[in-house]
């Protein structure tokens, strides 16, 4: 080879090498991460969030499903509480980019202003948002159980996990490192339900909302438009293949503004909506009512959940999670599962029964659900039902949901193509027509469910009527 | 009290507003179940916490849904600018007719509640409270140090506005001790 050829040999091995070590040192540097998701495509955080992510507490979400057993009724329902968790970060941090504009922001009066933070601090508010909305659901537990109140010690539940875990000492020393270093009790108390704020209580903060902490918690978390309930129903829709849950959430999520409350004389700062966004709202509100319906109280779904209570309070020391974070951590749906099949498979076990239920498809059958016509005949007709099946058959055959959603369709102030702010029910004959999602079932082991039926059908009236109504002390 | 009861006496307050001749909105339902509770010891038992319209219960919000899902109140809905009033439903007679010594037992209480804050609007009535949140929180604070404390958790209201509820509440406060409730 000649000396030519050989010299530009060198050079380019020598370039290669270079660029190898910059390529590497910008790989090692790089600031953005992008995690591509069905729901909103790209989702992008930084190295300081990324060390969340990549946290135990977290990467344990990936094996916690989203909606328990719900993939025994519909079999795409399989995603977990990770994705969702990222997705409403994105969520959230667009809402609060969109609802803090300075655009947005000009028309609202003096008093209505105080409120927001100046610019500057929003910055700082904004990490806060996403951080909170990243771990809101670090405290679930396997199957991300809806009984939680019988498998956790009283004054438990998994609000109060979440907290537990974002004050750790594991993740206190995340959030000090990031810059500016983030107080993890902003995220915990933007994190949880305000309704479950009582949790920090016992952690020295103040637990009155003042009407900031208020806005960022109805973007997490709020009844009318909180990022949690858009991110789930648009998820859990597109898993399960219930297309219900598919809204606007793009047309939505632009529209969406500080505004002072309707009622005329409050200047009080609350999530609203422009008028060109009140269809997607509408959207999102029947969206909830018919998810509810249609896919989180399906009779089935809800009975394996009862049956995944039973065999865990079975199961588990004493009948209760731990709520200790190191402990809590190390449970995943995984452990669940394997402890389900094992006992499933050696009719030895002492949960053998409880755990075929859920494997072998032994769940028991809806007979009653309660319905106005009964109440006017007995005003807890569930209950009566359940008493009386109870008593025809062994007590273990018979099983009762109760259930009721926290909250009526939210009424949330509306800026109209005129410029007033009005009520949403004021503008919408739809808001305030959804009804409140109750159900009141009885189920009866399948072996005597169509005897159930029968007997119900001969007999409901009499059961309603005979039974004991509630009465004063 | 019994789940039934309570849900008897929440029907009794939302038929006692309307005879008022209130608006009657889920506002004024829970700042006068608060009130009852917190002033009169009304035995409701709802939790209360500071957050958005002054101190909200969520148990008592999750009450009157199931309410309304029960068919014990209704929504009817009212003109610009208000939001809708809750008001006695179909089921509401038939419970009340179960709970008359309830009822009477604690009609006193909820009729003063109804007489002095029935009629006012919603930013009245959220000022009113978190004065009286803000005071019960603060009891031995002066007027001047818990109308601070009102405008810096809701900066919101205007100092006159917050000078003016503290005011009226420790008028209220004072005529219920001179009831000797």
């Amino acid at each position: 080879m000649g000396s030519f050829w050989r010299v530009l040999l060198k050079l380019l091995r020598v370039a290669q090498s270079f660029s190898t070590r910059i390529l590497s040192r910008l790989a090692m540097t790089k600031s953005i991460h992008e995690v591509r998701d069905p729901i909103h495509g790209f989702i992008r955080l930084d190295s300081q969030e990324r060390k969340i992510v990549d946290s135990w507490p977290f990467q344990r979400l990936r094996h916690i499903h989203q909606l328990a057993l719900t993939h025994l009724v519909y079999p795409g329902g399989t995603h977990k509480r990770f994705e969702h968790s990222l997705g409403v970060m994105e969520l959230a941090a667009r809402v609060f980019d969109v609802v803090t504009s300075q655009e947005n922001l000009v028309d609202l009066s003096e008093l209505t202003r105080r409120s927001i933070p100046a610019e500057e601090q929003r910055r700082y508010w904004r990490r806060v948002v996403r951080m909170a909305a990243l771990c809101h659901d670090l405290g679930h537990l396997p199957f991300s159980h809806s009984a939680e109140a019988a498998l956790l010690p009283e004054g438990w539940d998994h609000e109060r996990l979440s907290i537990a875990i974002i004050l750790s000492n594991e993740m206190r020393a995340i959030w000090t490192d990031m810059v500016p270093p983030l107080n993890p009790l902003h995220i915990a108390k933007v994190a949880v339900s305000p309704k479950k704020v009582k949790h920090l209580q016992g952690y020295g903060v103040e637990v009155a909302y003042s009407d900031w902490e208020a806005l960022l918690a109805e973007i997490t978390v709020g009844d009318a438009f909180g990022v949690d309930r858009i991110d789930y129903l648009l998820r859990d829709s597109h898993h399960a293949g219930v297309p219900f849950g598919h809204v606007d959430h793009f047309r939505l999520i632009d529209t969406l503004r500080i505004l002072p409350r309707t009622a005329g004389d409050s200047k009080e700062p609350v999530l609203g909506i422009e008028e060109g966004g009140l269809h997607a709202a509408e959207a999102l509100l029947l969206a909830r009512y018919f998810m509810y319906i249609q896919l989180y109280m399906h009779p089935v779904r809800r009975i394996y959940d009862i049956h995944l209570k039973d065999f865990l309070e079975a199961w588990l020391p004493e009948g209760k999670f731990p709520t200790d974070v190191v402990e809590h951590t190390k449970l995943t749906d995984n452990e669940v599962l394997t402890e389900i099949n094992r006992s499933a498979n050696n009719p030895a076990s002492a949960t053998h029964e409880l755990a075929k239920r859920l494997v072998r498809r032994g769940h028991f059958k809806e007979v009653y659900r309660r319905n106005v016509d009964d109440m006017g005949l007995n005003l807890d007709p569930g209950a009566a039902v359940f008493k009386a099946l109870q008593e025809r058959y062994d007590p273990s055959l018979v099983r009762r949901d109760t259930y009721t959603k926290s909250e009526k369709s939210p009424e949330f102030p509306v800026r109209a193509r005129d410029g007033r702010v009005m009520s949403s029910y004021g503008l919408s004959v739809v808001l305030k027509q959804i009804p409140v999602v109750s159900i009141d079932s009885v189920f009866v082991h399948p072996s005597h469910s169509q005897d159930a039926r029968d007997w119900l059908q001969r007999e409901r009236e009499n059961i309603l009527r005979s039974a004991e109504q509630p009465k004063e002390d | 009290m019994k789940p039934m009861a309570r849900k008897a006496l929440i029907a009794h307050l939302a038929k006692l507003l309307r005879t008022k001749g209130s608006w009657s909105g889920e506002t004024h339902v829970q700042k006068s179940v608060y009130l009852s509770q917190e002033l009169l010891s009304v035995p409701f038992d709802f939790e209360f916490i500071l957050y958005k319209h002054g101190p909200f219960s969520f148990e008592l919000r999750d009450e009157l849904a199931s309410m309304l899902a029960d068919g014990i109140l209704r929504q009817e809905p009212q003109p610009y600018p208000y939001g809708p009033s809750l008001v006695p439903g179909p089921l509401a007679e038939l419970l009340e007719t179960k709970f008359p010594k309830t009822l009477s037992k604690y009609e006193g209480p909820l009729k003063l509640v109804v007489n002095q804050i029935g009629d006012r609007k919603a930013g009245e009535l959220e000022r009113i409270a978190t004065a009286y949140f803000v005071t019960r929180e603060n009891p031995k604070a002066g007027i001047n140090e818990r109308v601070e404390a009102l405008v810096s958790l809701k900066p919101h209201v205007s100092e006159d506005e917050a000078l003016s509820a503290v005011r009226y509440v420790d008028r209220l406060s004072e005529y219920v001790r001179s009831l000797g409730i």
